[in-house]
């Protein structure tokens, strides 16, 4: 996990673009750090305590065809988010340093 | 010294508290790989070294903030009963997520020892977890263990003792926020201990100011009975307020994200990476089968070979009983006949004897099947990922992917399904995904339709009454959505690893749970029973035979006397088709006298018309009366309306 924080960093700086987009935006294997939450009180406050807090590091594991739920990696662990859910998380994209 | 001694099991779902508790207790209870479903606390006792110990397994929870009702209950159970030791169980495979729980315990000064469990789990992705480092960094004791084999149980046991007799003497863990965050909390503090000191006693007063500080809707409640309550609270939302604007974000989130900053820190410190973690098989597995295309098929799959080993194998086991059961009444009753006049006889037999005959040849064999398949879903991890799957679908209907699941459980019998719609999050949801969950064919309709319209009509024609139920089910589901008030909401699902279901879980699961469909079917099976001999006796058959003449023939086209088998299935629907048999034989007539276009009415309404006794007992403790009655009536309306429109429509189709 520290590894994974050392990564991040890098990350970061070589980030393409500094634009916001929803989760729903990421493709599959793509990371982003989450920037803020938007929603009701309620759903804010069960997707930070799921993990989700700005700041951190996701991956898109997978997208369900049609508008489907995404699944994502936080905090080492699996989350299915339904379509309507992960489209008000919002996230800076990250460039993948496989690619590079 | 026979000591007294109280503990409970707190964690998050799916972290393996239910196999603690039961390698503790040796109790069966219900153990999966899907979340959220130990919706009822168990308790237990076992002995240990001269200690009686009590435990309680609490359900899986997230945090203990007031999202759900099980959350509440949780922590009210932790502040309120006080238990003498509570055994935070911790995944060390997902060791952040699971210490931002273990920050609230903490918050809540509750005694807590760490189980550290799935530590085999955190090893086979390369994971190692420095225990000592662990402990020390959280000041309280940490055992690890692996609960499905019983390693570490007894250590956690006598950690248990020794921190109760005092002789574990550490310093738990006391988190800090952020300066500004430290500040409110402190000057909350300090009002509250001197205004709400009654509270004060049951919680502790800085864990009531951080709750005030994040605006907890469920501890504000808890003010209005004081006196100076509504001082405190403004000036608790006051500082909220400061902060939020400080931050630009919502203070539960401010604080949520510094409890997961020190969550993350400590597991950062104590994780080894061992080996970078190659592909492996269950990785493989979770890539196909919730791929966005392969997906469906594969659960098409899944379900198909459920259902096939339902049915080819409940029929074959059936049979097989049937025939020596057969022979075995037949026995008893010549044995019964040379010292019992025939009356008691008739009653014994057809009453008492047909009854547990009818339970253990007709629902057992269909239901054990379907509980083993069952635990081996759950148990591999495989349910939420048909949740996963059919979310989209389920949206369709207001409901979001996780009510897929006691969908699924509705195939077997209605009243866990019912139940089981306790992982929906809102009152709304679970009303919803009961509605629709009552009008799947449990196992008992699915004796009377393949029993009758599969065996005698054809099972193509049965397969079609399964598709229609489904379109029927969508349909009404879509009407309810519209109808019941209150706004949909979406799903947040953790998604479990792999793993390979333990034989040992998979058996102790289906035995628990045929033993509960036991005790809770049979003595209905068999007062069911003795009440239609009973009924038959005094003629009162005849009677609703005469008063449901109208309806029967003239609307749904049926003989008279299948209405009894239609009221008395309401007792249990899988008499509904012995009884079938029974009243017309009285009449001189057996099942094949019956046209294709009857039986399939019958078999229609019987599908629909309205949940067991049972289900409707389980609905009314979920809902309220009201709420179950609405359920019912909207059943038995459908079916009567359907089965009408059906044998006019199938009158002229099928004419031949
Ligand atoms: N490999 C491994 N699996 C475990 C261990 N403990 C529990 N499990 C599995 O984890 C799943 C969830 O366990 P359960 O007790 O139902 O979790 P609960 O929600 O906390 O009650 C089940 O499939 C168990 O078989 C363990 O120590 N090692
Ligand atoms: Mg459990």
């Amino acid at each position: 996990m520290r590894f994974r924080n050392r990564r991040n960093r890098r990350a970061r700086g070589a980030q393409s673009n500094g634009g916001v987009t929803s989760l729903t935006s990421l493709g599959e294997g793509e990371k982003g750090i989450v920037t803020k939450a938007m929603g009701g009180f309620g759903l804010v406050r069960r997707l930070t305590e799921m993990g989700i807090t700005p700041g951190i590091e996701i991956r898109v594991l997978r997208k369900c065809a049609f508008h489907g739920p995404v699944e994502l990696e936080v905090r080492g662990v699996a989350l299915a988010l339904g379509y309507g859910v992960a489209s008000k998380v919002f996230v800076t994209p990250l460039k993948d340093e496989a690619d590079a | 010294m026979p000591n007294q001694l109280r503990i409970a099991l707190a964690g998050n779902a799916n972290v393996g508290k239910s196999v603690i508790f039961n390698q503790l207790t040796g109790l069966n209870q219900i153990v999966g790989n899907w979340p959220g479903k130990t919706v009822e606390r168990a308790e237990g006792t076992l002995h240990f070294k001269g200690h009686t110990i009590h435990i309680i397994d609490l359900p899986g929870i997230y945090s203990l903030s007031t999202f759900s009702m099980e959350e509440i209950v949780s922590r009210d159970y932790i502040s309120i009963e006080k238990p003498d030791v509570i055994v935070n169980v911790v995944d060390a495979s997902a060791l952040e997520r699971n210490l931002y729980f273990t920050m609230q315990l903490l918050e809540l000064e509750a005694p807590i020892i760490v189980a550290l469990n799935q530590v085999d789990f955190a090893a086979k992705k390369g994971l190692k977890i420095d225990v000592e480092k662990l402990s020390k960094a959280l000041g309280v004791p940490v055992v690890p263990t692996v609960a499905i084999t019983g390693s570490g149980i007894d250590e956690l046991l006598s950690t248990v003792i020794a921190t109760v007799n005092g002789e574990q003497k550490r310093k738990s863990l006391k988190m800090r926020y952020g300066r500004e965050i430290e500040k409110r909390v402190q000057a909350i503090e300090k009002l509250a201990s001197s205004k709400l000191s009654q509270l004060c006693t049951v919680y502790p007063t800085r864990w009531i100011a951080i709750k005030l500080l994040e605006r907890d809707a469920d501890v504000a409640g808890k003010l209005q009975n004081y006196e100076n309550g509504k001082e405190v609270l403004k000036f608790a939302e006051k500082s909220a307020g400061e902060l939020e604007k400080m931050h630009g974000e919502s203070s539960p989130v401010i604080t949520t994200s510094e409890r997961y900053g020190l969550a993350t820190k400590i597991a950062n410190a104590v994780t080894i990476v061992e080996t970078p973690p190659r592909v492996s098989l269950e990785q493989k597995l979770d890539a196909w089968t919730t791929h966005k295309f392969l997906g469906y098929p594969i659960l098409a799959m899944v379900l198909a070979s459920m259902f096939a080993l339902i049915f080819l194998g409940g029929n074959f086991i059936s049979a097989g009983l049937d025939y020596v059961f057969g022979i075995f009444t037949a026995y008893i009753e010549s044995v019964f006949l040379l010292f019992l006049p025939e009356i008691a006889v008739n009653l014994i037999t057809d009453g008492i004897l047909a009854g547990i005959v009818a339970g253990i040849t007709i629902a057992l064999p269909y239901i054990v099947p379907f509980y083993i398949f069952l635990a081996i879903l759950e148990d591999s991890g495989y349910l939420p990922r048909a949740a996963f799957l059919m979310d989209n679908l389920m949206h369709k209907i207001g409901l979001h992917g996780k009510a897929f699941i006691p969908l699924i459980l509705g195939y077997g019998c209605s009243v866990p399904a019912c139940i089981g719609c306790r992982i929906m999050e809102t009152e709304r949801e679970r009303f919803l995904a009961a509605f629709v969950v009552v009008l799947i064919p449990c196992a008992a309709r699915t004796v009377v339709i393949l029993g009758l319209v599969g065996r005698f009509v054809g099972l193509h024609v049965a397969l079609a009454l399964y598709a229609f139920d489904l379109i029927l089910v969508f349909i009404l589901g879509r009407i309810a959505f519209k109808i019941v008030p209150g706004e949909p909401v979406g799903l947040i699902v953790e998604m479990p690893s792999y793993r390979r279901p333990s034989f040992r879980n998979i058996i102790m699961k289906t035995w628990s749970r045929t033993r509960d469909f036991v005790y809770v079917a049979f003595p209905i099976i068999i007062v069911g029973s003795l009440v239609i001999v009973a009924f038959d006796a005094l003629g009162v058959i005849d009677y609703i035979t005469v008063a449901a003449s109208p309806l029967m023939s003239d609307w749904l086209g049926l003989p008279p006397v299948t209405s009894i088998p239609l009221v008395f299935g309401i007792l249990r629907k899988e008499l509904t088709l012995i009884l079938l048999q029974d009243v017309l034989l009285q009449q001189g007539m057996v099942l094949q006298d019956l046209t294709s276009v009857q039986m399939i009415v019958f078999a229609l309404v019987t599908m629909i018309y309205i949940p067991c006794l049972a289900t409707i007992a389980a609905c009314k403790r979920e809902f309220g009366w009201k709420r179950a009655i609405a359920i019912m009536t909207v059943d038995i309306a459908f079916a009567l309306f359907l089965g009408g429109l059906a044998y006019r429509f199938l009158s002229l189709t099928m004419l031949t």
